[in-house]
């Protein structure tokens, strides 16, 4: 990983201001995927990411600003669905060139962190059809190992918004995605989307599925000695569901 | 280094000099509020002679909310014990000038001419003392002062615009104020009639009827004199025209440049993504259901908000992560409150408090005037602390002539809030409102979420309410 700077530190800020009025920050890790997009870097999202890094945080908290970051995440995650022009008459009277969706969509959640990203999806699209995929590491192999899943009939005619808070090595990711193209999803209608990200772990997922678009909110410095990003934020799913 | 975060200059930026932006000096324009230039019309006369029913009735006469009285009495000194122990004996001079504190009275009267909040002080008669609460007014346009030393000190007679003396025979005169001190003032007749012919009548002979001279005009009769009531009426009426006309020309004044000068760099148009553009489509479709049309308004607003808080200032902060390493973070630097414009910006309600739940929300009515189209203030309450908190987003769903706009900002501004601290958040605007806002503000910061023709509507709040 020669090409990548770990954790670069920079000035955040609107542009209005001078580099000399901002405060600086580490900033995520460039990585450079043509899939994968990072949303940008402001001051307001490194505060968030702050709070829920933060190992004092209580759980209300640590809900409540993660769910903030994940429904950017499904605003930026959504940009990538395909659109058409359309032009609609305003209550004033005047058109307005706008454009609509198209095709449909549906969430999948790899359990249980996964889970914890539905609520922002429902915010952002009211009645999305939800699946889920339960993969835990094979205590014999270390490896990791599908034990559940549950998915829309049509899930093949449907864009997959894939949802995992935490992307370390990206072994079950990967997995999960094998799952959706083994149900007839094609690679390029899967959008999936992470709170954060390890350089590895986003390496190996995108030299796997390079046409399969990744949005994170920050990548990481990297992992430790048993896979966990850091510096990281601790476990995901226990911060927001049991600790 | 925490703390070490400069947001803007520090010194207050109301004066003449702009700040920098990028090597080029914004030039400032000014903006006159219709209370910046308050008139202030004089009512003295003898206890009784009816003043405050003067005055009364011409304030009900004309029912508009930036008509106010204001009464000496609220200047009465408050007594030292051995003064006040002759106060409750009735033998103190309340109708002696010595008795009203005039230098507080020229400084409040003197804030408001200015188009400054004034805080008026409390005065209780049964105590004989101010009480420790004051009530504040701001932003007459006009204001009656009245009192029988209306117009005694030459430094309050100068500010004023209209000078009435009333007459009336001194019988009426007692009468009246017999009823009145048994009625509002808890006293007993004995007292108030030691009290007249000890105290009120000598006053009247010294202080209170060589006023008179200073007077334009000297009404007999008071309330019962119709036609000078519909005189100091007229007058009125014709001073609230002229400041109308002169607000709405100072209106059309900052639209010079509009057309052709860039938009200053502190204002933010939203990034026009595919989705914000489709919800923009399903928000302008006159199809939409109006469930849609609250759905999508919400999660849209709820994006303006996140993009309007990347504006308040943040200070550097070390994170301990559950890993036990160090995140070089950001966290807020101090509060961050709303101001909501109604009745537009109260659609904007539901997306601030899904990105700050508990945040503290002021709020302002502003209405343009039917004939005019002027905007007029009819309501106001904000934070008590709102002047220390670290940004104040402003919202209001629509901008078109930014009349609405420049005024909100100019009564935060007059609350202490710092300009640079203000940062607009309008679901639309048209070029010609932010370039008259921001030319009279150029501190201030505006996150726009489209930009739309000149003057449109305010279909958006019509369609969120559903009226």
């Amino acid at each position: 990983m020669s090409d990548v700077k770990l954790a670069p530190t920079q000035c955040v800020g609107p542009i209005y201001r001078a580099e000399s009025q901002k405060p600086t920050a580490t900033v995520s890790t460039e990585v450079q995927f043509d899939a994968l997009t990072i949303l940008p870097q402001t001051p307001q999202l490194i505060a968030l990411l702050s709070i829920i890094r933060n190992k004092e945080t209580q759980r209300g908290d640590f809900i409540f600003y993660s769910n903030r970051i994940i429904r950017l995440l499904v605003e930026e995650g959504l940009n990538h669905l395909p659109t058409v022009e359309h032009t609609v008459t305003t209550p004033v009277g005047r058109p307005y060139d706008g454009l609509v969706f198209q095709g449909k969509i549906c969430g999948v959640s790899i359990m249980r962190a996964g889970e914890a990203m539905e609520q922002g999806l429902r915010e952002c699209c009211r009645s999305v059809r939800i699946g889920k995929i339960l993969i835990q590491r094979d205590e014999e192999t270390a490896q990791p190992k599908l034990f559940y899943d549950k998915l829309p009939e049509d899930i093949a005619d449907r864009w997959v918004l894939l949802l995992d808070p935490m992307l370390a090595t990206g072994g079950s990711a990967i997995m999960a995605v094998e799952v959706l193209k083994s149900r007839g999803v094609p690679e390029d209608r899967i959008l999936f989307l992470n709170v954060l990200a390890s350089p590895e772990g986003i390496r190996n997922f995108a030299t796997r599925f390079p046409k399969l678009r990744v949005v994170t909110a920050f990548v990481d410095q990297g992992l430790d000695a048993s896979n966990y990003i850091i510096p990281g934020l601790g476990d995901f799913g226990d911060r927001y569901y049991t600790r | 280094m925490p703390g070490s975060v400069i947001v803007g200059p520090d010194a207050a930026l109301d004066g003449a000099a702009a700040p920098e932006t990028d090597g080029t000096i914004a030039k400032r324009a000014h903006y006159a509020p219709p209370w910046a230039d308050l008139s202030i019309i004089g009512i003295a006369g003898s206890s009784g002679s009816g003043k405050s029913t003067l005055s009364q009735a011409i304030v009900n006469k004309l029912n508009l909310p930036w008509v106010v009285i204001l009464s000496i009495d609220s200047f009465y000194k408050s007594l030292d014990p051995e003064s006040s122990r002759a106060a409750f004996r009735n033998e103190y001079d309340f109708d002696s000038p010595d008795a009203i504190d005039f230098d507080t009275l020229v400084e409040r009267l003197r804030d408001l001419k200015a188009g400054k909040r004034a805080e008026i002080p409390v005065y209780s008669f049964e105590k004989h003392a101010r009480l420790d609460r004051t009530t504040d007014i701001y932003s007459p346009h006009v204001l009656i002062l009245e009192g029988i030393f209306a117009l005694y000190d030459p430094r309050v007679v100068e500010l004023m615009d209209m000078k009435i003396f009333c007459e009336a025979d001194a019988d009426t005169c007692l009468s009246r104020r017999i009823l009145r001190d048994q009625r509002d003032r808890g006293r007993d007749i004995e007292g108030i009639i030691k009290q007249w012919f000890t105290f009120v009548k000598p006053n009247f002979e010294k202080y209170v009827n060589p006023q008179a001279k200073v007077a334009d005009i000297i009404v007999p009769r008071g309330v019962e004199n119709h036609v000078a009531m519909s005189m100091v009426s007229q007058f009125i009426q014709q001073k609230l025209v002229e400041k109308s006309t002169h607000h709405r020309a100072a209106l059309i004044r900052l639209e010079i440049g509009g057309n052709s000068e860039p938009l200053s760099d502190k204002v933010l148009v939203m990034k026009q993504t595919s989705q914000l553009r489709g919800m923009n489509t399903i928000i302008h479709d006159i199809d939409t259901s109006s469930e849609d049309f609250i759905f999508y308004f919400d999660r849209l607003t709820a994006l303006l908000v996140e993009e309007a808080l990347n504006n308040a200032p943040f200070v550097e902060a070390d994170i301990p992560t559950p890993q036990n390493l160090t995140y070089a973070g950001l966290c807020f630097k101090g509060e961050v409150s709303a101001v909501i414009v109604l009745r537009g910006g109260a659609a904007l309600e539901a997306g601030l408090h899904r990105v700050i739940t508990d945040c503290k929300t002021g709020r302002v009515l502003i209405q343009s005037n039917i004939r005019t189209g002027e905007p007029e203030l009819h309501y106001l309450v904000l934070p008590k602390d709102i002047a220390e908190h670290e940004a104040v987003l402003l919202l209001d769903a629509q901008m078109s002539s930014g009349g609405s706009a420049l005024m909100a900002v100019q009564v935060l501004v007059d609350h202490g809030v710092r300009a640079d601290r203000i940062v607009l958040v309008t679901y639309s605007a048209g070029r010609m409102g932010i370039h008259r806002l921001t030319k009279a503000f150029p501190e201030i910061t505006v996150v726009v979420g489209n930009m739309v023709q000149d003057i449109e509507e305010r279909w958006v709040e019509r369609r969120y309410f559903g009226c």
